[in-house]
């Protein structure tokens, strides 16, 4: 067991990274190529090769119909870390906190109409059980990936959706306080589970809920029923709100945009790199094809339930526009 | 008004769970990822975490949490600790690193199996809160040894170790890959959070932290102790599944999981943390022996807490504590004769002060593990470090991925458990491990760990050369004696001869 002569040179950097000419970053050390699971196609967990979890993997993430020779090239275009991450969005916490703060010292419950109250009662509460479809789906697609980079992203559109929960949970506890008679915190899944107006998104989401293949639940989830949500809830339902002099909501949609359009960068940066495989873009754009009726009928149902709005025709276009930018629609 | 205690809408974040129509409860929460055992929902509701935590509390303690990690890091950076700390400190951090940063981060996929299919909504918001705590421990992990990489290429394998074929790794990686990647939610709950997390890694960090700051490295210190502070926010979930699974009649399952798996990391840490704390660290830095650190840890505080919720002991909980002055013994043994096969260098930690430490801590240690030193040592005096070296491969246990080890010397008791199954021999380290593959055959039969491969010809070329090829180890990686065999009288001599 001699040694050979020369021994391995130490590097300025992990071994994968060391052929770069750019001197690698924060991101790049801590998030790049992390995914063992990657290292044989066949045989993902070091078991039974034909144990049932084997199987899936091998099924829906490396015999995905979406191809790409190096997922781990893959990028995230804000860059984000975990520390970075919780900078950003104490920061945006902060502000708002202070939102909930100000506008509770003001009175702002006790102002607005208690028509407007009852509307957020059916229209707002129960989004709490969207958010959390969508905070489980991102969990669902981040264990999938097939690289760690993509992984990143979608643990923290995971945490962000259940951000968007607890801001929900948050105003439906203190709408309860300004009008206690409207089944604020006890009423909503009820509202979710029959009311006309969410059995659009309800069913997008259930049956999004249960695509396996990883590149089909990102197209669903990111492409689709997200951008579709975020359209609804923080465009037609927040425009309608400042209208009924709710700034705080409209100040808070506006907030939770903030996610959402980082969302679709990293997204959009992923579907374009998809886009240099031949035959990807013709797969994407009838998976797109295939569940944006949907989403176009969730957003119909539920804008033209809700008094004073365009019954979602700006929400749609905008929906449709999205995916124009990314080349998935003409 | 003002702002509204977080106790008031904290019921409401986890109020979430509601009945499918669009397509099945069972397809939305299929069994193989759920694990419900046909538990109902309602029941799974009853799930309440004892350690709350709300999304904006998180992202600010996270962020002063880290601000202090990252800044004690920058502090100390320029002092240039790594180059004038023991070189079996510098491979304690190496083991450490390379077997455990890429697998925290993996751990976040199994946050992320609860999140998305745990029916217990509270269980799922604690796993979206440990699926980020997984991903900082994996990139602090990789950012503090980074620093490192134009030190040795050793310090690569930060990174580079769970992607390899080397043998710890793969033993690593068939642990976790059973523990956590390849269960249910309801599993991942009580193997990795419960059996894992509040049995061993408790012991990991606080060993380990505890003996950094005795040496002297602040910077692990801090790093370590606080990866710790997460660890009980989402090691907590175990706990809650453990107490319905129980309530609906499920004892036995819950606990055979714990038995497996508490024997699993068992053997792991008998390798990774028990030669570290008995051997590497410097002497004068030991706060505890391994044995002691795991009587108080396991046996003081993870046996309590087995009780409180009505469990057992499992049921090889004498041959577990019998076997506390035994395996990591072996084991620290295998990895410094096979020193070669893996990426740190390892300290034999067997000079005559280091023995009698031994001897007081573990009695009877002289006369039977010390035996084998003997030989290796006068063989080192004798100019003869060719025959401290392997020639050959050890038997590897078909259950841990580990060398079969027992008693050396007086004590002898070296024992290979066999099996026959489907036509094919398998060997064991121990009673325990056969138990836990006749547990569930399916799970394990078709795997072949280090030895099978060599056997099979997949490993060439056929030689150790070939092996260490195999295992991604090359010149400049490929570990030796961490003090160049100072322990042995053997610098003292050359001085002399000078």
């Amino acid at each position: 067991m001699s040694a050979a002569p020369e021994p391995l040179k130490p590097l300025k950097t992990w071994s994968h990274l060391a052929d770069r000419r750019k001197r690698p970053s924060e991101y790049d050390i801590v998030n790049t190529r992390l995914h063992y699971r990657q290292r044989d196609p066949n045989v993902p967990w070091e078991l039974d090769p034909n144990l049932a979890m084997n199987q899936w993997y091998r099924k829906y993430c490396n015999e995905s119909p979406l191809k790409h020779h190096d997922w781990d090239l893959f990028q995230d275009p804000d860059q984000l870390v975990y520390r970075t991450y919780n900078i950003l969005q104490d920061g945006q916490e902060t502000y708002v906190n202070g939102l909930f703060d100000q506008f509770s010292d003001r009175g702002h419950d006790q102002m607005i109409s208690r028509e407007w109250i009852a509307t957020l009662a059916a229209f707002h509460s129960p989004a709490r059980y969207l958010y959390h479809g969508l905070q489980m789906g991102s969990a669902y697609v981040a264990q999938m990936a097939p690289a760690s980079t993509i992984t990143t992203c979608l643990y923290f559109q995971s945490a962000d959706s259940l951000r968007w929960v607890t801001h929900t949970a948050y105003r439906t506890i203190e709408l309860g306080k300004a009008q206690s008679d409207l089944g604020f915190g006890t009423a909503e899944r009820k509202i979710w589970e029959d009311a006309p107006q969410w059995q659009g998104f309800r069913r997008l989401l259930e049956e999004a809920l249960v695509v396996w293949d990883w590149s089909e639940a990102f197209v669903v989830f990111n492409l689709v029923l997200k951008p579709a949500v975020e359209e609804v809830m923080f465009g037609t339902f927040a425009e309608v709100a400042l209208a009924n002099g709710d700034t705080l909501y409209s100040l808070l949609s506006q907030a939770e945009m903030r996610d959402a359009e980082r969302h679709r960068r990293w997204a959009s940066r992923l579907v374009e790199m998809a886009l240099t495989v031949e035959g990807n873009k013709a797969w994407l754009r009838d998976r797109v094809a295939a569940w944006t009726p949907l989403a176009e009928a969730a957003i119909a149902a539920f804008a033209e339930a809700l008094p004073e709005s365009d019954g979602g025709v700006a929400a749609t276009a905008r929906l449709l526009n999205f995916q124009r930018t990314l080349g998935l629609r003409d | 008004m003002s702002k509204l205690a977080s106790s008031e809408y904290y019921d409401l974040v986890r109020t979430t769970n509601w009945t499918p129509r669009y397509v099945t409860e069972a397809e939305m929460f299929p069994e193989a990822m759920s694990g419900s055992r046909g538990i109902p929902a309602e029941a799974w509701e009853t799930f309440d975490e004892p350690y709350k935590v709300t999304y904006s509390d998180y992202v600010a303690t996270q962020r002063e949490k880290d601000a202090g990690a990252y800044s004690v890091k920058a502090a100390l950076e320029r002092a240039n600790y790594i180059d004038t700390a023991d070189p079996g400190w510098v491979s304690t951090l190496q083991a450490h690193y390379g077997a455990l940063a890429v697998a925290e981060y993996g751990a976040a996929t199994a946050e992320a199996r609860m999140a998305r299919f745990a029916r217990a909504p509270g269980n799922r918001n604690m796993a979206t809160f440990g699926m980020l705590d997984e991903m900082r421990h994996g990139q602090i992990q990789l950012f503090f040894p980074h620093e490192h990489t134009k030190r040795s290429r050793q310090w690569d394998w930060a990174h580079k170790a769970m992607h390899t074929n080397e043998w710890a790794a793969l033993a690593a990686r068939h642990m976790f890959d059973d523990m956590m990647f390849t269960r249910d939610a309801v599993s991942v709950a009580i193997m990795l959070t419960f059996a894992f997390e509040t049995g061993f890694t408790n012991m990991q960090f606080l060993g380990l932290a505890a003996d950094a700051a005795e040496a002297g490295d602040h910077t692990f210190a801090s790093l370590i102790s606080s990866v710790q502070t997460d660890e009980s926010r989402h090691a907590q979930q175990g706990g809650p599944v453990l107490k319905i699974l129980i309530a609906n009649g499920k004892k036995d399952e819950a606990q055979k999981m714990i038995d497996v798996i508490f024997w699993r990391a068992w053997k792991l840490f008998s390798v990774l943390t028990g030669p570290i704390l008995d051997y590497y660290t410097p002497l004068e830095h030991r706060k505890q022996s391994f044995k002691e650190f795991m009587e108080e840890w396991i046996i003081g505080q993870f046996e309590r807490q087995l009780k409180d919720l009505g469990l057992d002991l499992p049921w090889y909980w004498d041959e577990f504590v019998r076997s506390l002055d035994e395996t990591h013994h072996g084991m620290h043994m295998g990895v410094w004769y096979w020193r070669p096969t893996v990426w740190w260098n390892p300290a034999a930690g067997v000079s005559p002060e280091e023995r009698d430490w031994l001897e007081e801590k573990y009695p009877g240690w002289n006369s039977t593990f010390g035996r084998c030193w003997d030989v290796i040592t006068e063989n080192l005096q004798k100019g003869r470090e060719d025959l401290t070296l392997p020639e050959t491969l050890p038997t590897i246990c078909n259950m841990c991925n580990l060398p079969v080890v027992g008693t050396a010397g007086d004590g002898w008791n070296v024992r290979d458990y066999q099996l026959v199954h489907n036509g094919r021999l398998y060997h064991f380290g121990s009673e325990v491990d056969r138990w836990c593959f006749q547990q569930d055959p399916e799970r394990y039969q078709g795997h072949m760990n280090v030895v099978d491969r060599f056997l099979s010809g997949e490993i060439q070329p056929q030689n150790l050369a070939g092996a260490l090829l195999y295992m991604g180890l090359n010149p400049g990686e490929i570990g030796s004696d961490a003090h160049n065999y100072a322990w042995a009288g053997i610098g003292k001599q050359n001085q002399a001869a000078e």
